[in-house]
């Protein structure tokens, strides 16, 4: 009996014009979100290539240089030199033999791959530049660019799979099911159907399961499809344990809202006032709770000031640069190029310049761990407070799988702080004993291999939002179901 | 007859559950949103304030160094919030809001607020505006939505028109009494709002604060209008209340939602915005091969050949000038016309981005109204530009001063060029540069600049009240 009905409600669906036209609407914004999702992955991939293959360019460059000078030694004979810092074209060893310079002049840009997902959740990786400079300078010039996205676009926000599966599906699906018994007793139809041998949860059952199956094919269906055309990495493993992730949380979320439109079906009046109902809930749990969240958790712990934390910095800057160069020459440590021929403590002006940034980064770090420190309270916060609306575990979990998320962007970072240093004692102890880099050299500069986030972690992460959102969805399921027996067929 | 139509409306509205809660959230949501927003706003005035007057400090008490070295020292510039922050932060948590100020750069601005916030910060804020945006027009359209159809359900419509009153009448009855009871709910916010206000230490711009808040509130009266006579239209054009429901919720959805995410991604398909990655490295290619194809350095020799003829020496050390200050400055120069491209071609690109997605306020009144709201608030686009070119032109300024002064007071070191030998200034000499101050453009070219969207917005409101007389018209006694 329940199949028939659901056989016969799916029909009765997809008969109806207005099915047809959310559907066409759904596919829609599905086709444009994964275009516009992988744009905006695809222009990151190619900044990031752009920024490695300069730098690398500029380096090349300094290698060419030394190729040559070491045949002219080869040819000429005599010793192969180390040169001093110049700018200006000169005569001698080229720059490319100071490991110093090659350091401070040059940068190696390290990448964060996006995830085979990335394109279906943008996240945060529209704000965080996904590819950071290593070079002798400090760890505050790693992170002070920021990538060029337009403010009033990340402002709006990225028109991705994510902002569908959360903002436009719960619509689509309250569009779809705020009626189900009340139109029917709003056309006296109800209380024929229960006339036969069926009861009104199984009629309920079969209204919602039809319409899920529909809505569900589409999203899933042409969710393989998004990941098919603007997706990466298909033939890892980790891509479709990711992608089985969010077909996950995203049956978790559909569910949920099915589930609301059957409990405001079952407790509602008419027609109309189930619609204001359901549009009300939407938009207090979609837009307003994940506001009010965002506000308490600024409240509460207040995002230290960039501002002060600028001045503070300088402040302290100021205090190590005067200890560090009072005696010494602060205007050639800024203008090595400008360093006379041949001046015998001109050479030291780089060994200064970077035992200056030394003590500088000394004198801030604590400042900069003090403000992470706040950050981290307060995304604590978030994560506890992402029960209150399922939209806001939602898009955690999405941003999670897809890797858009800020705890892998500090995972990354935390690896290129490591590399950082790696990359400073490579070239500073070469620089330092002075050593003449040859050719050869160039290719054994060391490399960054980011090492990627374990699943087993992502899963872990994962769990408390689709606990969350399973616990919602079965506490929002059951309600009605068990109250259903007292529903009032025939209106008084 | 107007009148008492309105007066129906407006009871029955009022006596309704419905309107006791949405008011009741609507109102709890407006005072929240004012008051947190007022406090951030107090507080980032008291910061920039600080900072700014800390970092002009710094310049000063930088301790005595060579004038070149006290321009890379350099020197922030700290944006001030807009005057209206607190009710419409617009784009200000995702504009930098530091500029480092220094030698031979030219740097972006730093310190993005969304960067240090979690990922729920991309719901958007809850202020003042977005209330007024999203919220305002779902209450009028759960206000009005039953209208006329709700009349035609239950029958009423009918007995209406059998008393002879016109359409006309209907319709202006109805406007009144639903646009009363979305008043009742609104004004009191706003008066806090103007409460707050008149608290505020907004001195700076206090002049015109007024023509702001007027121009704020006839913009949002409009965008009202727009949603009350397409609610009374919609309600007026459909069979079922349900149904006008349901086509009312999804424009909604639409123009408040879908719209701007949509328009954004066109804008961005039209003019693409350069990554950072490839213009990086653009820029410093070109910066190395020389604006015009002329290397910086082979530019400068070609320059010195010139300044050697110009004063007829044949030697550094007869210039009247410090050669080392001259050779700054100029390579300082040849960076200009290559900052101004590649720094213009973002600003271009965010610029009629930002004109294509007022353009598509043809179809979402929102977009043209979220537009003006951040202008008039202080807090769009063009304000941020014009503190990006107050601070380079600063910059430049800063740089010249420091280059000339080390040229004019070292020309005894022509001679003895070496490591050892330089010239220290004091705080005296680095105060010849003025601190920073930010001019924000004046409220007559943000006006002007947004002409179009105020057009636009008219356009919405005159099409909405023409729909809802046509829509009046058409219903007929026969017909219900």
């Amino acid at each position: 009996m329940l199949k028939l009905i659901i056989s016969h409600e799916t029909r009765q669906v997809m008969r109806t014009g207005a099915l047809w036209s959310i559907l066409t609407l759904l596919v829609g914004a599905i086709i444009f979100a994964s275009w516009s999702g992988g744009r905006s992955i695809e222009r990151q991939t190619k900044g990031a290539a752009a920024a490695v293959a300069f730098e690398d360019g500029l380096r090349n460059h300094l290698r060419k240089d030394t190729e040559k000078y070491a045949a002219e030694v080869e040819a000429a004979g005599g010793e192969y030199k180390f040169a001093s810092v110049r700018h200006s074209p000169g005569s001698g060893p080229p720059q490319g033999t100071n490991a110093g310079a090659v350091g401070a002049e040059t940068s190696k840009y390290v990448t964060l791959p996006p995830t085979g997902l990335a394109a279906l959740s943008v996240g945060q990786s529209d704000i965080q530049l996904n590819y950071l400079p290593i070079s002798l300078a400090t760890t505050l010039d790693v992170t002070k660019n920021l990538e060029l996205e337009n403010p009033i676009n990340l402002s709006t926000g990225s028109f991705d799979i994510a902002f569908v599966v959360i903002f436009l599906l719960p619509i689509f699906i309250l569009a779809m099911s705020y009626d189900l018994l009340s139109s029917e007793k709003e056309r006296g139809t109800l209380a024929m159907i229960l006339a036969h041998p069926i009861s009104i949860r199984e009629l309920m059952a079969s209204k919602i399961i039809s319409r899920a199956v529909v809505m569900l094919a589409v999203v899933l269906g042409f969710g393989l499809i998004a990941l098919i055309t603007v997706g990466t990495g298909l033939d890892t493993a980790d891509t479709w344990i990711r992608f089985a992730l969010w077909i996950l949380a995203t049956l978790l979320y559909l569910g949920f809202w099915f589930a609301l439109a059957v409990l405001v079906n079952v407790y509602g009046k008419n027609s109309a006032s189930n619609g204001t109902v359901l549009a009300g809930i939407w938009l207090i749990l979609v837009v307003i709770t994940p506001q009010l969240v965002s506000m308490l958790a600024t409240t509460i712990y207040p995002t230290p000031s960039r501002m002060e934390l600028t001045i503070a910095a300088r402040e302290a800057q100021t205090e190590a640069e005067k200890n560090f160069m009072s005696k010494l020459d602060e205007y050639y440590y800024d203008h090595l190029e400008f360093v006379p021929e041949g001046d015998a403590k001109a050479m030291d002006f780089l060994t200064l310049a970077q035992a200056n940034n030394n003590s500088i980064e000394k004198a801030v770090r604590p400042l900069y761990d003090n403000f992470q420190n706040q950050l981290n309270k307060q995304e604590a916060l978030v994560q506890r407070f992402q029960y209150l609306s399922p939209a806001i575990m939602m898009q955690l979990a999405l941003n999670e799988v897809s890797g858009t998320s800020a705890d892998r962007y500090e995972h990354f970072l935390n690896q290129v702080y490591v590399f950082h240093v790696e990359w400073k004692e490579y070239f500073s102890t070469k620089f330092l004993q002075r050593y003449p880099l040859k050719p050869a050299d160039y290719d054994n500069f060391p490399e960054f291999h980011y090492q990627e986030q374990s699943l087993g972690l992502v899963i872990a992460r994962l769990v408390p939002s689709l606990i969350g959102m399973l616990i919602l969805f079965l506490g929002v399921i059951l309600v009605p179901f068990l109250a259903l027996r007292n529903y009032q067929v025939a209106s008084r | 007859m107007i009148i008492s139509i309105a007066r129906k409306e407006f009871a029955e509205i009022v006596r309704d559950g419905r309107f006791k809660w949405t008011a009741a959230i609507m109102v709890l949501l407006l005072l929240t949103a004012m008051m947190a927003g007022y406090q951030k706003y107090t507080t980032a005035v008291r910061i920039q304030h600080a900072a700014q007057a800390g970092t002009n400090q710094q310049w000063l008490d930088q301790g005595d160094k060579n004038p070149h070295s006290a321009a890379h020292y350099g020197n922030y510039a700290f944006k001030p919030a807009g005057p209206l922050s607190y009710f419409d932060n617009g784009i200000s948590n995702y504009t930098g809001t530091a500029v480092f100020m220094e030698a031979h750069k030219q740097n972006f601005a730093i310190g993005r607020p969304a960067s240090d916030q979690s990922a729920i910060a991309r719901f958007g804020d809850l202020s003042g505006a977005n209330i007024l945006q999203l919220l305002l027009p779902l209450l009028i359209i759960f206000l009005g939505f039953t209208s006329f159809s709700g009349e035609r359900e239950s029958g009423t419509l009918r007995q209406v028109l059998s008393m002879g009153v016109t359409n006309r009448q209907l319709l202006w009855g109805k406007a009144l009494g639903v646009g009363s009871a979305v008043l009742i709910v609104v004004l009191p916010c706003i008066l806090v709002g103007a409460l707050a206000l008149s608290m505020a230490q907004s001195v700076d711009h206090a002049e015109d604060m007024v023509t702001r808040v007027m121009t704020l509130s006839i913009a949002y009266l409009m965008y009202a209008g727009i949603f009350l006579f397409l609610t009374l239209a919609v309600s007026a054009l459909t069979r079922h209340a349900r149904t006008t429901l349901m086509v009312l919720v999804g424009f909604w959805a639409f123009t408040g939602f879908l719209m701007p995410k949509t328009a954004s991604e066109i804008s961005k398909f039209i003019e693409p915005t350069p990554a950072f990655g490839k213009w990086m490295a653009d820029m410093r290619a070109h910066q190395l091969r020389g604006f015009d194809g002329v290397p910086p350095f082979a530019k400068f020799a070609r320059y010195t050949k010139e300044l050697f003829k110009e004063y007829g020496v044949s030697s550094v050390g007869e210039l009247p000038m410090y050669f080392v200050a001259v050779r700054l400055q100029k390579l300082e120069e040849y960076d200009y016309p290559v900052f101004d491209q590649h720094y213009g071609m973002i600003r271009e690109a965010y610029t009629s981005q930002r004109k294509v997605q007022d353009q598509l306020g043809i179809l979402a009144p929102t977009l043209p109204l979220r537009s003006i709201s951040m202008a008039i608030s202080g807090t769009d686009l063009i304000q941020h530009v014009k503190f990006m070119t107050d601070a380079e032109t600063y910059r430049r300024n800063m740089v010249v001063k420091m280059n000339d002064y080390l040229s004019r007071a070292s020309v005894h070191l022509n001679t003895t060029y070496s490591s050892s030998n330089y010239m220290r200034a004091d705080e005296e000499v680095f105060a010849i540069v003025p601190p920073f101050e930010f001019e924000p453009p004046n409220l007559n070219t943000m006006l002007t600049e947004h002409r179009s969207n105020f057009i636009l917005l008219f356009l919405w409101l005159a099409a909405s009240i023409g729909l809802a007389v046509f829509a009046a018209n058409r219903i007929s006694l026969e017909r219900n």
